[in-house]
């Protein structure tokens, strides 16, 4: 069944990329990477309303309380698959998606002329970006363990779009 | 376990990209930091040729200034502490 959109994952692996490749430059190439990486945070929070089922926030942002459920049921050992995110991935994209974007748009600042040289604003650029490669590797235990746990390869869902048909016992 | 093996692999990469982040453009072989000289002195030389400095921070044992020139451009150079002189981008342990 197909889930992610063309859109989706052209975003997501381009978010990779230009993560990864920030890490590792300085300069005029991190920063060009740093304004593609706003451009594709900005794209996909407004595909998040505009975009197909799955995309939308407002499809895989669940309660605190319904999350914690799920959490719990992680804990348990029998967490239900979800077809789109699960409650905890759900909330893992709104904080990657806001971690990402703060740290870009700190990077950007830091590079102007009212706030170039301006401490607060580039130790707010470093932190961010080190809790954003934070996130990132817990966003990709969160995928090896659903992964394991339904017997489904999260990773090529997100390069392919499709996922396994519902079955019994799946939610939305 | 093919679904763990690339989970493993991503983590991995992610952990060496981690490691290998370096903190800045250039190293100095500056020695002890009781024989430096001051940020003070170096901020008063540089607005003598024109600079508005903004910040002075220690980076790989270098003083790392943020600074506008005297044309108004921003600019971020390396001195080093002992003898204020300035250390080429991708110096390693420069000695002044």
């Amino acid at each position: 069944m197909k889930v992610w959109d063309a859109f989706v994952r052209v975003a997501h692996w381009t978010l990779v990329g230009c993560v990864i490749a920030a890490w590792f430059t300085r300069d005029a190439v991190h920063e060009a990477l740093g304004y593609a990486a706003l451009a594709v945070v900005a794209l996909r929070i407004a595909w998040g309303f505009i975009g197909p089922r799955y995309a939308r926030f407002g499809q895989f942002v669940c309660s605190p309380s319904q999350t914690l459920d799920y959490a719990r049921a992680v804990a348990a050992g029998r967490a239900p698959r979800y077809l789109g995110h699960n409650p905890l991935g759900g909330w893992m994209i709104l904080a990657l998606l806001a971690t990402a974007g703060l740290a870009a748009a700190s990077g950007w600042l830091s590079v102007t002329d009212r706030y170039w040289g301006v401490a607060w604003v580039q130790e707010a650029h470093a932190l961010l970006a080190d809790a954003l490669v934070l996130l990132a590797l817990l966003h990709v235990a969160g995928v090896a363990h659903a992964s394991l746990r339904h017997g489904e390869n999260l990773v090529r869902a997100m390069l392919t779009g499709w996922k396994a048909a519902p079955r019994r016992g799946d939610l939305e | 376990m093919r679904q763990l093996n690339e989970a493993a692999l991503l983590a991995a990469l992610m952990a060496a990209a981690a490691a290998a982040h370096a903190t800045g453009a250039a190293t100095c072989d500056s020695g002890p930091q009781s024989a430096w000289q001051a940020q003070e002195k170096l901020a008063a030389q540089l607005k003598e040729k024109g600079w508005e400095v903004r910040r002075i921070k220690v980076d790989g044992g270098c003083y790392e200034v943020y600074a506008t020139d005297d044309k108004g451009k921003r600019v971020e150079e390396y001195f080093h502490p002992v003898s204020l002189a300035p250390v080429p981008k991708g110096a390693k342990n420069h000695k002044g």
